[in-house]
């Protein structure tokens, strides 16, 4: 699974995943994805988590490990399946997981995972009650491909009958064959239906609701109950210390604030932003862009400077080893120019697993070099995978002027909430950093991050 | 690449700078230039002021220093939001607590009313294209001066066809402003020379390297900034070197280093050809001269005859 290619696609592949009247669902995309599932089921779920990942990327992810056989997969990976479903069926738009659902339907997709997903989401959705109201065509649709139709229909007739196959609710009078008979009709719902939900009692009543007769135009929900990336910070003016506490931290130490007081604070924030992180067991090296761009000026002084050192930060934390190479002044006193195909050999010279890059895009020792020296590696015999993350003012910065290295796998970053989807990317080069992805992805879905 | 003495021959002396590691910004080549400091001179941000605009054409400047002369540098303008903006033609000594009037100084803002107040001291200074004939109208008394070169140089970069200067300072000022950030002021810089494409397009120096750092962003970005944006090359695809090893590759890059430094210093201007210097003022020791000839134009300072301050620029 080429890790790198598929974050990057998930994040800027934005096409909906549509399906044609009657026909078999058809994306463009359908290929990337099958190959990626079929060489590691468990590590292509999880990486759908990954803050960033677009919406109808994780419905195509989603529909493809529904679509798939479990056969030959042990519990071991059955289970964090099981709850990347569950977490991208909740994680998403209600619109994009129910287009994915009824792919599975076109796809005649009908295993016991299918099955089990689908009447989860149908009568388990946080929102079940206004998307039942709102998209009944739909849900019954997917409900009865899971159950099949005749049975979907059978436990409708025996929930919608009174009192009829609710073993919550008390059965009135006393004859006895029509207890015999609701008695029979529970045994049926609990094994046609019950035995996959987690609440019966709620389940009856949302089943009884979806073949109900209806709202017309009741709305839909929009947003997902659970979001799968993390809450950021949006802040309505960009300034030097609103891009989060390590980096405003940074900014004030910078500015001749009190060590004191700053130092034990910014430890604080690099552990709290670092805390339930996995360690990456690999080598990298640290390309640090220390000239005076860096810097900056006026109101923006010290803001990508701050950034940079933010990340430089959490990578020393989370790395097992990070060999730093400065270039142009020095972290605290950033002057010059940077000479980034200098620096890289230097890196390189330091026999990393990975080269990270972080610079604000602006190479001044005659540019043009990082991208030679980069296009060069491979023929120099040099393996070694080298990413450049370019630190930003704002995510609105124009960039165009600022790509030192075209070839070269980049993403910029402005703010330490971008570090939650930057990571995973940069660490998704090295080989060691599909474990780090899996290990972390796999902390969120435990609810640990 | 290291002594300048053979971009300007005698009478200007400038045995005692050197040129460091060029810098390239797109079709802009920077040449940092470290050499003797001379302390104590005024620079333009922190210590002169614009007072005011007196009347169209005429500008106040003040050195409220305590102590120490200003050198106002060639070419200075200052734009603010609803004020005719305007650029002075010469270059100018003031003592400490000196105010002067300018009486030839150009609008470069046709049509805009409004007088610069001494509010707001951001500052530029012309660009490249502008200057030799800004420098040919010092001493004429006509705001409206340079309209019609600042209409023809929108015309030239398919601006609309007026004498506003604005439309390129201001409208341009995102992708201008980033010559500052994609060229490196270094360490005890105090000049620089400046190439455009493969020619020769400027030397500046200032006294010292805090003058010199407050006027860079409006050397690089508007006096030489403007014809380097409208001559940004396309970007070629990078070829691998030839190399089997990273030490081959390392020794690969030096060689191609050098190769291109030395390509940069062969674009200086021959020596030879008549330079003039005319002295235009003094106070004490320090001379204020007109330097042209031989493809060049500007204005120098000295002091025993030693530069403290130039500005020249290629006359073309």
């Amino acid at each position: 699974m080429d890790t790198p290619t598929l974050l990057t696609h998930f994040r800027t592949h934005d096409v909906p995943l549509e399906l044609s009247r009657g026909g078999e669902p058809v994306w463009d995309d359908a290929e990337l994805h099958r190959n990626a599932r079929l060489s590691d089921p468990e590590g292509y779920a999880l990486l759908a988590l990954v803050p960033g990942a677009l919406p109808w990327q994780r419905a195509r992810v989603l529909l493809e490990t529904l679509a798939a056989s479990r056969d030959g997969l042990g519990e071991a990976t059955r289970a964090p399946l099981t709850k990347v479903t569950r977490a991208l069926m909740f994680g998403l738009p209600p619109a994009y997981a129910i287009t994915a659902l009824l792919a599975l339907r076109r796809l005649r997709a009908n295993h016991k995972h299918t099955t089990r997903a689908i009447v989860t989401f149908v009568l388990e959705h946080p929102d079940a009650d206004a998307l039942i109201e709102a998209r009944r065509p739909a849900l019954i649709d997917c409900f009865e491909h899971a159950l099949g139709k005749a049975t979907a229909r059978a436990c409708a007739r025996l929930v919608t009958e009174e009192g009829g196959g609710d073993p919550a609710r008390p059965v009135a009078g006393g004859d006895g064959d029509r207890q015999a008979g609701r008695d029979a009709g529970s045994a049926y719902l609990r094994r046609s239906l019950l035995r996959f939900t987690a609440d019966p009692a709620a389940a009856i009543v949302r089943l009884r609701a979806l073949y109900g007769p209806g709202t017309y135009g009741a709305p839909a929900p929009q947003e997902p109950p659970a979001p799968l990336d993390p809450v950021t910070e949006q802040p309505p003016i960009v300034t030097s210390t609103n891009r989060g506490d390590i980096a405003a931290t940074l900014v004030h130490l910078y500015r001749g604030g009190p060590a004191a007081e700053l130092r034990p604070a910014l430890a604080g924030y690099v552990a709290q932003a670092t805390r339930g992180l996995p360690r990456l067991a690999a080598n990298v090296a640290l390309v640090l862009d220390t000239s005076g761009s860096m810097r900056g000026y006026g109101d923006r002084e010290w803001a990508v400077m701050s950034q940079a050192m933010a990340l430089r930060l959490v990578l020393s934390e989370v790395c097992e080893r990070l060999t730093v190479v400065e270039t142009g002044g020095t972290a605290q006193a950033p002057a010059g120019s940077a000479d980034l195909a200098g620096a890289l050999l230097d890196a390189l010279g330091t026999g990393p697993e990975l080269v990270v890059i972080v610079t604000d895009g602006y190479e001044n020792h005659l540019p043009g070099d990082l991208a030679r020296v980069a296009a060069t590696l491979p023929r120099a015999g040099v393996t070694t995978p080298v990413v450049l993350c370019q630190a930003a003012f704002t995510r609105g910065d124009d960039l165009t002027l600022r790509d030192p290295a075209p070839e070269l796998p980049r993403r910029p970053f402005w703010h330490q909430d971008d570090f939650a989807a930057l990571l995973p990317w940069v660490f998704a080069h090295v080989g060691e950093g599909a474990e780090w992805i899996r290990t972390t992805m796999l902390t969120r879905l435990e609810g640990g991050r | 690449m290291n002594s300048l003495t053979t971009i300007l021959p005698a009478p200007l002396d400038l045995g005692g700078y050197r040129a460091g590691t060029p810098q390239r910004a797109g079709a802009l080549t920077m040449v940092p230039v470290h050499g003797p400091v001379r302390p104590g001179i005024v620079p333009p941000r922190s210590g002169l002021k614009l007072k005011r605009v007196v009347g169209y054409g005429q500008v106040e400047l003040a050195n409220g220093a305590r102590e120490g002369v200003a050198i106002v540098p060639l070419h200075l303008g200052y734009i603010q939001d609803a004020a005719q903006n305007h650029a002075l033609c010469s270059s100018a000594l003031l003592g400490a607590g000196q105010t002067r009037r300018f009486d030839d100084a150009c609008c470069v803002q046709a049509g805009q009313g409004g007088y610069l107040e001494g509010r707001d001291q951001w500052f530029f200074v012309l660009p490249l294209e502008l200057r030799a004939r800004a420098m040919r109208l010092r001493g004429r008394h006509d705001y409206a001066k340079l309209w019609p070169d600042i209409s023809e140089l929108n015309r030239a970069y398919g601006l609309p066809s007026r004498g506003h200067l604005e439309q390129i300072l201001s409208r341009k000022r995102a992708v201008l402003t980033q010559f500052q950030s994609r060229l490196e002021l270094m360490p005890g810089q105090l000049g620089a020379l400046f190439f455009v494409g493969e020619r020769f397009a400027g030397l500046e120096l200032a006294p010292d390297p805090a003058y010199f750092a407050e006027m860079w962003m409006a050397l690089v970005c508007f006096a030489y900034g403007v014809a380097a944006w409208q001559a940004e090359p396309e970007r070629a695809v990078a070829e691998p070197y030839e190399a089997g090893s990273l030490e081959e590759l390392r020794a690969e890059l030096a060689r191609d280093r050098a190769a291109r430094l030395a390509e940069v210093a062969s674009w200086l201007p021959a020596p030879g050809g008549e330079v003039r210097l005319v002295e235009e003022e003094r106070y004490l020791d320090l001379r204020l001269s007109t330097l042209t000839g031989d493809g060049l134009a500007g204005q120098v300072v000295t002091e025993h005859g030693r530069p403290v301050y130039a500005s020249v620029f290629a006359d073309r």
